[in-house]
């Protein structure tokens, strides 16, 4: 039942980052138009703090009342981690759109779930925006974007222990595998793919800042009834001329950096996944059956 | 220095106030006044400052006003014609549009300084401090990884040469390996650690919680009530103002969902920093701003096509957009009292008498 | 200095004694227990020393009394235990927190919030202390701690003391009765360890708090500990008593102590002071063996200034330094250094925090260029070389051994650096046979993060000798050793020598230096203001080690020293 409602929120929130990200391509016959072009430039400003409110929304339904001591150790250190591999970027001229974080990011929530993932990806992106002075009407497409990738990361590790439970093997030789913490290439292709994924998608939904702004629909209502194919049509030209080869740029860093980084880092993230998962059992006066739960 | 939370809102207006116009004159007016604030308030604190507004501007305007001339072909004043043959770029090349991406550009830039001025005004401390009751955790985790970044890049520093003593060579992105993994999980040691210091110190608990069913309620109806009333909003022109009303709403259960949150956390604050008459002023300033923007909407609206024109200038609006120099003002004379405040007077601080402390 | 008032809302008086009855505790994983059938009973305002070798159970002991055992780290737990009038076993970590105070050993990981005084804010926020009374308590502790010149310093500026200081202060600001600290100077230089223990001294003296200390460093506070608690291993409850009678029963010595069991002192001496009243009834010889002639496991291999070590198949190694110059940002940091060391010698340079110890071996091994002067090594010059080319001769061990390694075992660290110097096919020293001389043959497979300090630092030697470099430079390597992890080192060091490998190794740690040096060479102000051998150090009262303050103008400078020249070097003690 719970999940039930984990899974609402997640649909609910998700469903209004889809929307800031279409709306556009509908609006030429729809109400925006009608409404005059006076009042037109309202929909970007609604649109970045809808967006907000979606990330706030999942904030705090992950961040639940308490995260533990451990979580908010864990998550504090990983993000000055990322942060740090952020700026390394500014440092060494890297190809295009290019940015380490997300490498990172998704391979946490891979490891340690959803929630986390989600977590790291919003963290990571306000704190480095707080530290390099980044701080804008951007951040919450930013935050919404890099969240989602470690949320999706985590379903994308639960559904692979999932599958590989299902899959015929002796019970014992899974456990085996389980215990050796050992990473498999078809799992490294999976996140190089997820990855590749996600450095587009990034990229797509950062336009939507910028989209609106650039070629405002204020230019639509002069051509009433433009019709989607057209809206459509320019759009990809909006999008191919200023970011596909920024975004194809960072998909393809992210596939690398995956592929160099994955198998050791899920490694030394697992070795602590033990640790951390610790769950206290039983009631406090029956402490003698204390047991660390993996 | 004003409260962080008055400089938030000090950008936001002009965010807001920016993207209801793109009349030129209006535009300059803002830039102008975020210009001032920024000369006056971020001066002295000589912070980070990635990329200066009018740099921001040589890149966004042209580009702009480019991509727009390209694609936009409305516009009595033609320029020149590009053979129609070639996909969405073909026709004329019209100075409206020119114009029209170019205030684009400077809509942009006005935003982007604004926002420049925040980062730099506002020292991240207090930026961390801000974060609301319910998300107290959020700011630790900040706090910590705003803590832990200065160590980090010393460690990377220390894993490099330990490293090329050992005859590593960074050439390639697989070299990178035996530096970033290190760093990682002796940065993973630290937070378990540091995890363990936490307890010990009394930080709230050892396992995490999840939220109780009340407040996910409010979040889902929340939601919903978002969606709904966007979508609205989207499609049909006729329900403009309840739509508007129902997302209102939305966004006010969600607020209560945060509050709600905010309840079950149990801490105070350690420095309060108190509201002074320069924060109620500023704040006001900024509201003046804003309901002339929304008001004003008829007046803000100007458009190139299909002839470009001179654009109108409604001096009251102006005037209301004057309201975003309020911060520039409360500093100037905060300055200027403290430079005539007699030297002999103590300081806004009582700092501790010096009292010697015997060893004993 | 100001007193702690009691809580002015309880009425009765917290007790602040401590009873564990019957503790058992066995980590998560674990085959043996790591505490078995621990008994004790301390009372309240005593200062007690916890002791005992690496993995004999002092961290796990203290963090059974805030509560931190089990519920942090899980595992079985039985018996009994009473803090303060609180059960840890029952009420938890949080409801602990004002009772007990803790300190850990890292001052690197316990900060929340980068400034001083808002990091003691924290843990009072987190109590939900109101604001008025948070300043009061904030300020208390500051002058508490003699930290208030302080307190608007971000912590990553302070020094790893002043860290260890606001950590101490952070766990005062919940006016605990009690203090557990696990090593807290363990990773400091010896003036910052000084400073924080007398800071706990004041603490136990002045203000009747209960401390519980876990050190190696025995000798600097066993002057003021009330008692001593002895953990020998998990089969065995521990010794528990005033240090004298708990001294004289087991192996743990610190080398004043290890000298009056070995001359049969009574009452065993814990200072200086009372030591000389024995002191001055030993005999002196002045006897000093003219040639090194004394091997073994006890002996001291000093070799005369001009000779030449064993040649076995070690190379005439010979290793200078002439007229260093270095400047970081414009500020002259190295002044023209002159040094040399020959095969098979080992020079140890000490100085004061800053001095350019560090900032030398940095440019011996390449990774940073010098202004002007010349390192020659084989009559070879190595300035503008390539780290990794020098690398190849000259093997550098950081101050931080975990920076090495990322391996997953122990052996797959040594292929990485053969790797490094695409010398895997050849090694120039078989990786078995190094692991042997490391006694880490049983740890062939362990990941290397896992295992302790002693055996980190071990690895991270390994990793280093395996392309037999002519010249070894060690950075603070006793760092956070125990005495018997000091020994081992002094073995392989010495073994290395045999073979002809220099050495050069930066150190505070004045018995090391007696214990293994040649040379010494005090670096100040970026110059060698002195360099002569260890006999230097007796002269000076900075760096005299515990024996030559007993018997100034002897030359003595270990207990094997004194005891040679006493006559009663049966063989067994232990410097």
């Amino acid at each position: 039942m719970r999940k039930l409602i984990g899974g609402a929120i997640y649909l609910l929130s998700g469903a209004l980052g889809v929307l800031a990200f279409i709306y556009p391509f509908f609006t030429s016959a729809g109400a925006l138009v009608q409404r005059g072009a006076a009042h037109a430039q309202d929909a970007p400003l609604l649109t970045a703090g809808l967006v907000g409110l979606s990330v706030v929304a999942l904030l705090v339904e992950l961040q639940g009342r308490t995260l533990s001591a451990k979580t908010v150790a864990m998550l504090g250190v990983l993000v000055a981690f990322t942060s740090v591999l952020r700026f390394l970027e500014v440092a060494f001229p890297m190809p295009g759109g290019f940015s380490p974080i997300f490498g990172p990011i998704i391979i946490a929530g891979y490891v340690f779930g959803g929630r986390f993932g989600f977590l790291m990806g919003t963290f990571t992106l306000l704190a480095s925006g707080l530290v390099t002075g980044g701080i804008g009407p951007w951040l919450p497409y930013q935050m919404f974007t890099a969240g989602w990738a470690g949320l999706s990361a985590g379903w994308l590790g639960q559904a692979s222990e999932w599958m590989k439970d299902k899959m015929p093997g002796p019970a014992h030789a899974k456990e085996e595998q389980r215990m050796a913490q050992d990473v498999s290439d078809a799992d490294v292709i999976v996140l190089c793919g997820f990855g590749f994924v996600w450095g587009l998608l990034y990229g797509a939904i950062m336009n939507i800042y910028f989209w609106p702004f650039a070629v405002g629909p204020a230019a639509q209502t002069w051509e009433p009834g433009i019709g989607l194919g057209k809206t459509l049509a320019r759009y990809g030209v909006f999008y191919m001329v200023t970011s596909l080869a920024w975004d194809l740029a960072r998909a393809v860093g992210n596939v690398v950096l995956l592929l160099a980084l994955a198998k050791p880092m899920i490694k030394a993230l697992n070795r602590f996944r033990r640790r951390f998962h610790f769950q206290v059992r039983g009631s406090h006066s029956d402490l003698t059956g204390l047991e660390n739960h993996a | 220095m004003l409260d962080a939370r008055v400089w938030f809102v000090w950008a936001l207006t002009t965010l807001v106030a920016a993207s209801a116009t793109r009349s030129p004159l209006y535009i300059i007016v803002l830039l102008l006044t975020t210009m001032v604030v920024g000369g006056t308030c971020a001066a002295g604190e000589g912070r980070r400052a990635p990329l200066s507004p009018l740099r921001f501007a040589m890149v966004a305007v042209p580009l702009s006003a480019l991509f727009n001339a390209l694609t936009v072909h409305l516009g009595d004043t033609v320029l020149l014609h590009l053979p129609s043959w070639i996909p969405l770029m073909g026709g004329a090349i019209t100075l409206e549009a020119v114009t029209f991406g170019a205030l684009n550009g400077l809509t942009l830039t006005v935003i982007f300084a604004a926002f420049s001025v925040f980062n730099q005004v506002t020292p991240v401390r207090d930026l961390v401090k801000l974060t609301p009751r319910a998300f107290y955790e959020g700011g630790v985790v900040l706090s910590i990884a705003l803590t832990f970044i200065p160590q980090t890049t010393r460690s990377l520093q220390r894993i490099r040469e330990a490293q090329a003593v050992r005859g590593h060579r960074v050439r390639g992105i697989r070299d990178w390996l035996p530096i970033v993994v290190p760093l990682l999980v002796s940065g993973l040691e630290r937070a378990m650690g540091l995890a363990e210091a936490m307890v010990a110190r009394g930080y709230g608990a050892v396992c995490s919680e999840k939220q109780p069913f009340r407040t996910q309620a409010l979040i889902i109806v929340g939601l919903m009530t978002l969606l709904a009333g966007w979508l609205a909003y989207l499609f049909n022109a006729a329900w403009s103002a309840p739509a508007v009303a129902v997302i209102a709403i939305g966004a006010v259960t969600i607020g209560g969902a945060i509050w709600l949150t905010g309840r079950g956390v149990n801490h105070t604050v350690y420095r309060a920093r108190s509201w002074t008459a320069g924060d109620s002023f500023a704040l006001l300033g900024c509201a003046v701003t804003l309901v002339a923007a929304c008001r004003g909407r008829a007046a803000l609206y100007y458009s190139p096509y299909p002839v470009l024109t001179l654009p109108s200038f409604d001096p009251l609006i102006g005037l209301a957009m004057l309201g975003l120099l309020v911060p520039a003002i409360v500093t100037v004379a905060r300055e200027d009292a403290e430079m005539h405040r007699d030297p002999d007077e103590g300081n806004g601080f009582s700092k501790q008498p010096q009292t010697s402390t015997d060893h004993g | 200095m100001e007193r702690y008032t009691t809580d002015g809302q309880s009425t009765e008086r917290r007790s602040s004694s401590i009873r564990i009855d019957r503790l058992r505790y066995t980590y998560p994983g674990a085959q043996q227990p790591a505490l078995s059938e621990v008994c004790l009973d301390i009372a309240d305002g005593e200062f007690v020393l916890v002791a005992g070798p690496s993995g004999a159970g002092k961290s796990t002991l203290l963090r059974c009394l805030n509560g931190l055992v089990p519920h942090f780290t899980g595992g079985r737990i039985s018996g009994r235990l009473s803090v303060g009038g609180h059960d840890p076993l029952e009420d938890g970590p949080q409801a602990l927190s004002q009772v007990v105070g803790f300190v850990f050993q890292d001052p690197e990981a316990q900060f929340v919030v980068d400034r001083v005084e808002d990091e003691i804010a924290f843990a009072l926020e987190n109590a939900a202390v109101p604001p008025a009374e948070m300043r009061l308590r904030v300020e208390e502790v500051l002058h508490l701690m003699d930290l208030a010149n302080l307190r608007d310093r971000r912590v990553e500026t302070l020094s790893g003391g002043e860290k260890q200081k606001v950590a101490i202060a952070t766990a005062l600001a919940l006016r605990p009765r009690i203090l557990a600290l696990d090593e807290p100077t363990s990773q400091l230089d010896p003036q910052s360890a000084e400073g924080v223990l007398q800071a706990l001294v004041r603490l136990n003296q002045d203000l009747g708090l209960t401390i519980l200390l876990a050190e190696h460093r025995l000798e600097r506070v066993l002057p003021y500990v009330d008692r001593l608690v002895y953990l020998s291993d998990a089969n065995h409850p521990p010794y528990s008593g005033p240090p004298r009678d708990v001294l004289s029963q087991v192996e743990l010595n610190p080398p004043l102590v290890a000298l009056g069991k070995a001359l049969g002192w009574n009452p065993l001496p814990l200072t200086i002071k009372e030591g000389r009243r024995f002191a001055s009834q030993v005999p002196r010889h002045k006897a000093k063996p003219a040639e090194a002639d004394r091997r073994g496991m006890g002996g001291r291999g000093r070799r005369p200034r001009n000779g030449h070590g064993k040649l076995g198949d070690a190379r005439h190694a010979r290793f200078a330094i002439q007229d260093l110059h270095y400047a970081y940002n414009g500020k002259p940091v190295l002044q023209g250094i002159d040094l040399e060391i020959e095969s098979g010698e080992l020079v140890a340079l000490m100085g004061r925090n800053g001095s350019g110890k560090t900032t030398l071996l940095k440019c011996v091994v390449g990774l940073l260029e010098p202004e002007h002067g010349g390192i020659r090594m084989d009559d070879e010059s190595l300035v503008g070389q390539e780290t990794a080319e020098i690398s190849r001769q000259v093997g550098y061990l950081p101050q931080d051994p975990g920076d090495l390694l990322f391996a997953d075992t122990v052996c797959e660290e040594l292929a990485v650096t053969l790797r490094n110097h695409d010398l895997l096919g050849a090694p120039p020293v078989q990786p078995d046979d190094l692991l042997a001389r490391l006694d880490l043959e049983m740890l062939k497979a362990a990941y290397p993060r896992d295992l302790s300090a002693g055996q980190r630092q071990r690895v991270a030697l390994g990793a280093i000798t395996v392309t037999r470099p002519h010249l070894l430079l060690l950075d603070e390597p006793t760092r956070g050793l125990d005495y018997e992890a000091k020994r081992e080192l002094v073995r392989l060091l010495r073994e290395w020598q045999e073979e002809g490998t220099s050495i050069l190794l930066v150190t505070h740690d004045v018995e090391l230096v007696a214990q293994a040096a040649d040379r010494v060479a005090l670096l100040s102000q970026g110059e060698i203001i002195a360099d002569a051998a260890p006999e230097l150090l007796t002269t000076s009262p900075l760096f005299a080690p515990q024996v030559a303050r007993l018997f100034p103008g002897t030359g003595w400078l270990t207990v094997d020293d004194a005891l040679d020249s006493v006559g009663k070097n049966g063989g067994a003690t232990d410097a």
